[in-house]
């Protein structure tokens, strides 16, 4: 099942590498990734996309929350319908 | 814990400011003031170029501070390797709760760091390291000694920072302390360019990065307090079951826990049994403690995990040597109960009824207080004189007829005279679980071993750091020849410092628990493990360290005679056994197998064991 990430990531040195070296790490595809700034400077939002099963997506989302740069982060299919999570990451 | 500490964050204007603040010190300057307000007394590290601003900031500050007695306050000892120096802090950190500090220099410096930091990751291990780096303007250009830091120890530590900006060095140096020992405790890295080191710059003596996003949760978990639903919740449960049993992992040393659960116990009478990890987390002489679990625990541990009906997790993450196959672990356990300080911990790899994340202590504190308000008493005579019984007839026990040094008799010899009172410090192997099972763990911080990792290697530099931490104590290295020879320059620190030290090396020529592997499971084929060939006198390279204290013992009626001889050595001593070298270690669970289907060997009573089911996977695919 596609899950849709939203996460608010400082900008510091390697924070990006820190992501996705969290995702290798822990043997999870990032199937898609956009990075954009935000009106604060020194804080990115990044929205990932990943297919995997509910308890896939609950760990990835808890050992991102462990990441000292993240600010947050959240699945967006949970909030919305499958149909809107995938028109969110195809806008980002 | 100092989970107090890490809340207490005033980034600027402290009700006190600090006696340096706004003198202009160098960035090398800074990163020294802030090891000695963080409360370093010794610092590990091997020096070369890009720290060597750092190493001279050392230097000077010890040199103004030598106390009346000659001695530094800050003392830098050097290993014979990084590897080494990284172990040591790791050492001095387990056997205190302190973070420890290792500082060496760019490329090899901190690339021969790597494995302790990994090691440290995976065991909460509260450490910062301290790594030059070329200067900035060189970054990414392929110099001399330059390796990408942040890229390698990013995928192995709690965090890491390059320090780009020399006005950041003050706030990164105090944020890394406190990321270091708050939560769940880890390694932190710190990349300083040596154009920053050698920066001229204003103390500020306070200041700290913001750090939101951990700050806020961090906050979130030291406030989650337990409430009184939640509490009565855990004890309805509890007073319906019979046969309920503690799982205490390395959360509960972590979280200086171990006198909430001597209390919790005390108030409920629930058995316990503890991880590697948790060794010395409960008193292993109580008569409710099982000592260990898992693939090598104790036949009646395991028995007990095997028959319990109620399991309590606290700060243990039902990992692959505990759990080996989660849906088989605990299988008569209708309620399964977790604490951890790490909110991913929980459900992680079993399903639990009931959790709470946060720190242990206080939440142990808060159910003891809750159930004796109730008034709330498990009655569990019938479970108490079962865990007996399994205690009776299921202990640990050995080849007592062989004429060969069996490996666990000097365990049992060492642990006749320390009684639970020394440090341990272990390599990794068979050594290492025999000193596991046949030790006497009665409190904290007292069993320095490299539990998840598995670092062979880790045992001498790891003893060293503790002796350094605690100048008084009696440590002890029981190691293996395999892991010896892993870090075996390190012997000569022993000496150079002149520490007490006593190590012990069981040669078993070779390296025992791979040999034990391939002889069940890879028909006797020991493929690379014999070391029969090898020429090494570790006597003699002993001497040649500067051990005035070496023997090697092989004969069985030497041994109480030899090992009280070793112990009351008041320097530095050396004692190589020659055991068994077919000694095994049992009880084992085999790799993919259930507790039910526990290998208990020749020497421990088993009880009618079901046979090893047909497995999915076979033996030679499992680690």
């Amino acid at each position: 099942m596609k899950h849709t990430l939203s996460i608010l990531l400082q900008n510091e040195s390697g924070a990006l590498l820190r992501v996705a070296g969290l995702f290798a790490a822990r043997h999870v595809n990032i199937d898609a990734l956009t990075v954009a700034v935000t009106h604060d400077p020194g804080v990115s939002q990044l929205t990932l996309v990943l297919h995997g099963d509910a308890g896939v997506l609950e760990q990835i989302l808890r050992q991102l929350r462990k990441l000292v740069d993240v600010l947050d982060a959240s699945s967006l299919s949970l909030v919305g319908s499958g149909e809107r999570s995938r028109l969110v990451a195809g806008s980002a | 814990m100092n989970l107090s500490q890490a809340t207490a964050t005033a980034p600027s204007a402290p009700a006190d400011p600090h006696p340096r603040a706004g003198q202009s010190l160098s960035g090398a300057e800074i990163v020294v003031q802030v090891l000695a307000d963080e409360g370093c007394r010794v610092l590990f590290g091997y020096s070369g170029g890009a720290i060597l601003p750092v190493y001279d900031a050392v230097f000077r500050h010890n040199a103004q501070r030598r106390g009346a007695d000659g001695r530094e306050p800050m003392p830098l000892i050097v290993p014979a390797n990084e590897q080494g120096a990284g172990f040591m802090a790791a050492g001095y950190a387990r056997a205190t709760g302190a973070v420890g500090v290792a500082i060496v220099t760019s490329g090899p410096g901190a690339t021969n760091l790597v494995t302790p930091i990994r090691d440290a990751m995976a065991d909460s291990i509260p450490l910062v390291a301290i790594c030059g780096q070329v200067p900035t303007a060189m970054l990414g250009s392929d110099a001399f000694q330059e390796a990408p830091v942040a890229g390698i120890m990013g995928a192995c530590a709690k965090h890491v920072f390059l320090v780009t900006e020399p006005a950041q060095l003050e706030a990164t140096l105090r944020s890394a302390f406190e990321i270091a020992r708050s939560g769940r405790p880890g390694p932190v890295v710190i990349d300083i360019p040596k154009n920053v080191q050698n920066a001229s710059l204003v103390f500020d003596g306070a200041c700290r990065l913001p750090l939101p996003g951990y700050r806020s949760r961090l906050r979130a978990l030291e406030h989650s307090h337990l409430d009184e639903a939640t509490c009565a919740e855990l004890f309805r449960a509890l007073m319906q079951a019979r046969r309920p049993l503690i799982y205490a992992g390395g959360g509960v040393i972590a979280g200086a826990a171990a006198p909430a659960l001597a209390a919790f116990v005390e108030a409920f009478g629930i058995p316990v049994t503890t991880t590697l990890m948790g060794l010395g987390g409960f008193d292993t002489t109580h008569p409710l403690a099982l000592h260990l679990l898992g693939m090598h625990g104790t036949a009646h541990a395991n028995y007990a995990v095997e028959d319990c009906d109620f399991l309590l997790a606290l700060g243990a993450r039902f990992d692959d040597r505990v759990a080996g196959v989660p849906e088989q672990f605990a299988p008569r356990a209708r309620y399964l109960a977790q604490i951890d300080i790490d909110p991913a911990e929980i459900g992680k790899v079993k399903r639990v009824h009931w959790h709470h994340a946060g720190p242990l202590a206080p939440a142990l504190e808060r159910l003891t207080a809750h159930g004796r308000a109730h008034a709330l008493r498990p009655q569990l005579a019938d479970w108490h004189a079962h865990i007996a019984a399994l205690k009776r007839a299921h202990g640990l026990d050995w080849d007592r007829a062989s004429a060969l040094i069996q490996p666990q008799a000097v365990i049992e010899a060492i642990n006749r005279i320390t009684r639970g009172e020394a440090i341990i410090s272990t390599g990794v192997g068979q050594h290492q679980m025999w000193a596991a099972q046949y030790f006497d763990f009665r409190r904290p911080r007292h069993w320095l071993t490299s539990g998840s990792m598995g670092t062979m290697g880790f045992g001498l530099p790891a003893a060293i750091g503790a002796q350094f931490a605690r100048p008084d104590a009696l440590v002890i290295d029981i190691d293996g020849d395999g892991s010896i020879r892993m870090n075996l320059g390190e012997l000569e620190t022993v000496t150079t410092y002149d520490l007490p030290i006593k190590v012990v090396v069981l040669n078993n020529v070779g390296d025992g628990m791979v040999r034990q592997w391939q002889r069940l499971f890879f028909g006797s084929r020991f493929a690379a493990t014999d070391k029969n060939l090898h020429k090494k006198d570790f006597v003699r390279a002993a001497q040649a360290d500067g051990f005035a204290w070496a023997r090697r013992l092989e004969r069985k009626d030497e041994l109480e005679a030899t090992i009280a001889a070793f112990l009351a050595h008041p320097g530095p001593a050396f004692l190589e056994v020659m055991v068994d070298p077919d000694a095994g270690v049992y009880p084992m669970v085999g790799p993919g197998a259930s507790y039910a289907q526990m290998i208990t060997g020749p020497f421990i009573a088993s009880r009618a064991a079901r046979p090893p089911a047909e497995a999915d996977v076979p033996a030679t695919a499992m680690f």
